[in-house]
């Protein structure tokens, strides 16, 4: 069995499927997620695969606040998505709000809606510091 | 005596030129179709998963298979299950007429083109099942796309494999490679260039790669069909493409390029046979990924006109010619 389990925790590793979704930023982050994807960073050199279905997905990458009208859908989104899920918050206002924090239809950043495991600070963030947040994920995941 | 003939007949169905062969080149074939297509992108493609990114199909398949596996309350319990099982269980079956490790197949009998053509079209409705059987909108769509494509590109694609059964005069494919390289000692894609090239048209088609991925367009309709489908059954539905991978590229070569068969050391034939037969599949995938790299997606009613307006003409032309060449004794 312990063969096994390595196997399952070695594929997961070699394989993080990604899944995108904006909560409600300003569109900047999502123009850095894609870069990251395409020829010049090319992720799939990891196995990362960007999937169109939440059923399909490991990682959920969220970008912007969450606004009180998302809440919810990211919420169903998080809760479609097939165990073990982890989710990647890409940007500065996922973690407090950023500019946006105080405004009558903003809630806060993502922890307040779904758990998150890895925050990539930066307004946007790099693709590179992408990377290496999809990176540190993964070595939580070695650790597990 | 029998139980090792009996013996010997179930390691090929399961080892090889059987299940374990055909899943392990299936995965071979994912992998240099996905490294192919990153290099026409500018792209690197799987690098670090094994040497190369080799082991990363294989990777996708375990994680999956690990994945927690969700029956959605409105989907149709017992078909929503058994259609992946069912959908690999036909592709492994098809592949058993392949030709792999000599001219015949592990299974083989007289009209065996038919048979293999018709359980080719099981593909595409098995498809459109695990769309129905999931009841969820986005699924629903890419049924009906499926529907709707399918009967485009099934025509074309019988008819060409038809030219070539016209061509040799038998509707067995060990007959066919045989007569490729006993009688005519050609491929038979030199009389026959216009069939090869609807073939690989329509196969494309029918593996839903790229001009043709009108069922699961991610951009449109999330997944299309397998938009519910996650864990175990979405492995199984992607195992099943790089089963019907192998089996597409493996007729394309015994129909046209001549089978397994090439230059080999006498005695060591199955060896020398199986290393062609990688070769040929291998040059067919090249060029399926040059089509898929090098197309946008088509419209549905595009598909369907194309494929009625100019291909089905097309077919029926290329048999006309075969018999043409038949009647002055050419071939």
């Amino acid at each position: 069995m312990a063969v096994l389990s390595k196997l399952v925790k070695w594929a997961r590793i070699k394989s993080p499927w990604i899944i995108h979704y904006n909560s409600g930023g300003c569109n900047a982050c999502d123009i850095e997620v894609v870069a990251a994807l395409t020829p010049r960073f090319d992720v799939e050199r990891f196995g990362i695969l960007l999937k169109g279905s939440p059923r399909h997905a490991d990682v959920l990458v969220v970008t912007g606040p969450v606004t009180r009208q998302t809440k919810n859908r990211l919420i169903r989104i998080y809760n479609q998505m097939a165990d073990p899920k982890f989710v990647l918050a890409v940007g500065t206002c996922t973690i407090t709000g950023g500019v946006f924090r105080g405004a009558y239809g903003v809630l806060g950043g993502v922890d307040e809606a779904i758990p998150v495991d890895v925050f990539v600070p930066g307004c946007p963030p790099k693709p590179e510091a992408i990377i290496q947040g999809v990176v540190k994920l993964l070595e939580k995941l070695q650790k597990t | 005596m029998e139980t090792i003939e009996l013996l010997i007949l179930l390691l090929k169905f399961i080892v090889f030129p059987g299940a374990i062969f055909c899943i392990a080149y299936g995965f071979f074939l994912e992998w240099f179709d996905r490294k192919l297509y990153a290099k026409f992108q500018n792209r690197i493609g799987p690098l670090l998963t094994g040497p190369k990114g080799l082991l990363q199909p294989f990777a996708d398949f375990v994680k999956l298979l690990a994945k927690e596996d969700i029956t959605p309350v409105g989907a149709d319990k017992l078909g929503f299950t058994l259609t992946p099982l069912l959908t690999v269980a036909v592709s492994l079956f098809t592949l058993l007429f392949i030709p792999i490790h000599s001219l015949t197949g592990v299974l083989s009998l007289p009209g065996d083109v038919l048979l293999v053509l018709f359980i080719s079209t099981v593909f595409g409705l098995l498809i459109m099942f695990a769309g129905y059987f999931s009841g969820n909108r986005f699924s629903m769509v890419g049924t009906e796309r499926t529907g709707l494509q399918f009967v485009g590109y099934e025509i074309p694609f019988a008819l060409s494999v038809i030219s070539v059964a016209a061509a040799a005069r038998s509707l067995e494919i060990t007959n066919i490679v045989n007569y490729q390289v006993n009688i005519l000692g050609l491929p038979l894609i030199v009389f026959t260039p216009i069939a090869f090239a609807i073939y690989l048209i329509s196969a494309l088609a029918k593996l839903e790669k790229i001009p043709f991925d009108i069922p699961e367009a991610e951009t449109e309709i999330v997944g299309g069909w397998q938009v519910e489908y996650s864990g175990k059954k979405l492995a199984f539905f992607r195992l099943a493409t790089d089963l019907k991978m192998v089996f597409v590229s493996g007729l394309a070569a015994a129909l046209f390029l001549g089978g397994p068969y090439g230059p080999s050391i006498p005695g060591l034939e199955p060896i020398f046979y199986t290393i062609w037969f990688i070769i040929k599949t291998l040059i067919v995938m090249f060029i399926l990924s040059n089509l898929r790299s090098l197309f946008a997606r088509y419209r549905i009613d595009q598909v369907v006109h194309g494929f009625w307006k100019y291909m089905v003409p097309l077919a029926v032309l290329q048999i006309l010619i075969v018999e043409g060449l038949i009647f002055m004794g050419v071939i």
